[in-house]
């Protein structure tokens, strides 16, 4: 059994259909970005170049849209790279910490960071395609449920992306209308 | 330890009720509306309805880790971790570092010290037992019969069912008896696809769950402040609006209407006090959990809900000179016959089409799939059969992480409802075997003092042969109604007690030689301490067996007051 199926199997004891990074959570952003001494707290993980990497991948997964049909925020403005990190810190163990570092540093060596755009994105398709041969918790895989959850579930990011339902009040089965976004109802936690 | 034992007049009352959760809220219920005063020992800390469900508001932001549980609480919950595994719900689950057991075989034991109990855990799904399976003991030799039948339950499900409210739909199924029902929540489109073809294809029924939410709250329902379900599913962090069943949302605000009710908190029973001339019991000496202070409480009847361990263990700690190994304990039967459901196996699918189908809500409830196997004509190389919990529903963002791609079109793309995906989950009976047991440690302690609890209980042949019919039969119907990519799957993770369905450790029984409490749940030689948790069952069906606790706890009240009626007790 390979990681994935493991986590899915996880989300199955639970009734659960969907796929398993629902259970990858966490977020102290808002509260970091309010609390700067709270983020100095927990900074000695990444170096500031790391941490510069990861927020770029974040953005490159979850970029900021500012077009006529769709404006939203992107992963570096709900406070993805700090949730990615504390999440690691928190809730990873250290085999998908050392994963998570390796790739980092892979991409340091690379120069990632001064790649222009278009190669920063064939690095990630690569990262990508790797990472599917990999039973084991890669970088890519690790941002990747890191930056959906972080994003997804932030206050910004959900108010942009849904339509948020705290009390639906009823259920029932429904047709789709035209464009219709997701709804959610903040019950994952 | 300090042992000033404080017992004066002020101590005594009618009856004492061991537990504040499922079945103890039951029992205080019942025993005051019938005019007794009555005393709720709870061993863990007061949590309030409603005001003390911190997360139940909260938005999914506001959660420090978005759900997720940290390292420091996995260590903290190790035997909790597929059901606490939210940031929401994990405060009501005990942590299992600061009361650990032993585990000679792996058991998961999920506890919750604190009022209401497990009560504020439970799945909620709640199903009547059906005829057979008091039978099914007798007929093939497995145990001991049940000393009760169906017929001797029915009248108490129904009285049960209606304080509770169930929401369900009529099936008139010999294998499910129909409860008092209120309106039975909707499927999605691609579940009465599937009820239809597996109808139609297998001649196998398929119900809506059966689950304790208010969807039509009656005036008796009201009147404790209980209001209609909101479809939020939330409920793992307590119900603001009391739309599911708890003891803390609806029997202990019942039993407090009456001004006879006391709860003390923080009061671990370690002993009932037995009057060995009268071979009754006359109290229980509880310790504090948190100044240590030890005290005794007097009452006429006693009733055990503090959960099947926690009762079994109370017992067996409860020595005297008619009773050295254990209250009740003439027959060795205390702590054998461990049994819970085993699960965490089915067949998952996806769906392709139904594109323009979609919900409105978030159910907190499933599918209901009855058993069908050795039921009717059916024959299998085991007994018993199993049912299954499930749905149908359209995949959020989360599968993203599974899906390749990022960046613009892949942020939008997870904006709007994902493919439709369906699981069904199988729930099999464990049959009773006296080698599944637990004991109390002779050497290791908690810190009251109490011996720790060793489990030595694992599945056996019968349940392992039912488990490849459970992943096969899955597969089989999503196939039946034409779903993709069909996986059966199993746990291998998934151990006794995982369930939460820990059962049968002072089974009933007619023989005192065989079993340990007779068909009121008292203890055979012992009559005036009733034992009404899961821990008198003789058998497990496959069904949820909280109503059965529930409707067993009813009668059994009933049967205490007319005994004391009658000067019997």
């Amino acid at each position: 059994m390979n990681r994935r199926e493991a986590v899915v199997q996880t989300a199955l004891i639970l009734g659960g259909i969907f796929s398993a990074s629902t259970l990858q959570a966490m977020d102290r952003w808002e509260q970091l970005a309010t609390h700067p001494r709270a983020h100095s707290a927990t900074s000695a993980f990444l170096t500031e170049t790391q941490r510069e990497i990861v927020a770029r991948v974040a953005d490159l997964i979850i970029p900021r849209l500012d077009t006529p049909g769709d404006t939203s925020p992107g992963a570096i403005d709900v406070g993805v790279p700090n949730f990615i990190e504390l999440m690691l810190r928190d809730c990873y163990k250290k085999p998908a910490q050392d994963a998570f570092l390796t790739g980092v540093v892979g991409l340091e060596r690379k120069g990632f960071l001064s790649l222009p755009a278009d190669q920063q994105t064939n690095s990630l398709k690569q990262l990508e395609a790797d990472a599917l041969k990999d039973t084991a918790p890669t970088f890519w895989i690790i941002t990747k449920e890191l930056t959906l959850l972080g994003y997804f579930t932030s206050e910004a990011g959900i108010k942009a992306s849904f339509d948020y339902q705290p009390i639906p009040g009823k259920f029932e089965a429904i047709k789709i209308k035209p464009g219709q976004k997701d709804f959610m109802y903040g019950n994952q936690a | 330890m300090n042992l000033n034992i404080k017992a004066d007049k002020g101590q005594t009352y009618d009856a004492i009720v061991v537990g504040s959760g499922m079945t103890g809220g039951w029992a205080a219920k019942e025993l005051t509306e019938k005019g007794l005063n009555v005393l709720v020992l709870e061993r863990g800390y007061e949590l309030k309805h409603v005001e003390d469900y911190k997360t139940a508001m909260k938005d999914p932001w506001e959660f420090e880790h978005r759900g997720k549980i940290s390292n420091v609480a996995a260590e903290e919950h190790y035997a909790t971790m597929y059901f606490s595994a939210k940031e929401g719900s994990q405060y009501l689950y005990t942590n299992d570092k600061e009361n650990p057991y032993i585990q000679k075989r792996p058991f998961n034991w999920i506890r919750a010290y604190h009022t209401g109990g497990k009560s504020l855990l439970w799945g909620k799904h709640t199903y009547r037992w059906n005829s057979e399976d008091f039978l099914a003991n007798t007929k093939q030799g497995i145990g001991i019969d049940w000393p009760i039948r169906y017929e001797d339950l029915a009248p108490w499900y129904t009285y049960v069912e209606k304080f509770v409210g169930i929401s369900g739909t009529r099936e008139g199924l010999a294998v499910l008896p129909d409860s008092y029902f209120l309106p039975g929540m909707a499927m999605t489109a691609p579940e009465i696809h599937l009820k239809k073809s597996v109808a139609q294809k297998m001649n196998r029924p398929i119900t809506i769950g059966r689950v304790a939410h208010l969807t039509n709250p009656q005036p008796w329902h009201t009147a404790l402040g209980r209001a209609s379900c909101q479809f939020r599913n939330r409920c793992s962090r307590g119900c603001p609006f009391g739309a599911y069943f708890s003891s803390l949302a609806a029997t202990l605000p019942a039993a407090r209407q009456t001004n006879r009710l006391t709860v003390v908190h923080n009061a671990i029973v370690k002993e009932i006090i037995l009057d060995d001339k009268a071979q009754k019991a006359k109290g229980v000496r509880v310790i504090d959990q948190n100044t240590m202070e030890v005290r005794e409480f007097y009452a006429k009847v006693i009733f055990l809900n503090a959960g099947t361990i926690g009762s079994t263990s109370i017992l067996m700690n409860s020595k005297s000179a008619r009773f050295p190994n254990g209250l009740g304990n003439d027959s060795d039967q205390l702590g054998r016959n461990l049994m819970d459901h085993h699960l965490a196996i089915g067949a998952r699918a996806d769906i392709d089409g139904f594109e323009n189908d979609y919900f409105f809500g978030a159910r907190p409830g499933s599918l209901y799939i009855p058993r069908f196997r050795n039921w009717g004509n059916d024959k299998r190389n085991y007994l018993r059969g199993f049912g299954y919990q499930g749905g149908a529903s359209r995949a959020d963002w989360s599968r993203g992480a599974n899906e390749s791609g990022f960046g613009a079109d892949f942020k939008k793309k997870m904006t709007q409802p994902g493919p439709w995906k369906i699981n069904l989950s199988g729930f099999g009976e464990v049959l009773p075997d006296p080698k599944n047991r637990f004991y109390l440690s002779e050497d290791q302690t908690d810190k009251w003092g109490l011996p720790q609890v060793v489990f030595d209980a694992d599945f056996g042949e019968n349940e392992l042969a039912m488990r490849k019919d459970i992943m096969n039969d899955g597969a089989e119907m999503l196939e039946a109604a034409g779903f993709k990519n069909v996986v059966p799957y199993d746990n291998p993770v998934a151990h006794m007690g995982l369930g939460i369905h820990e059962m049968g450790t002072a089974r009933m029984g007619k023989d005192p030689k065989t079993s340990v409490l007779n068909k009121f749940n008292q203890v055979h030689a012992c009559k005036n301490v009733f034992v009404t948790d899961g821990s008198g069952m003789t058998s497990a069906s496959n069904v949820n067996p909280s109503l059965t606790y529930m409707a067993l706890t009813a009668r059994a009240a009933n049967h205490a007051v007319e005994q004391l009626k009658a000067r019997n007790l």
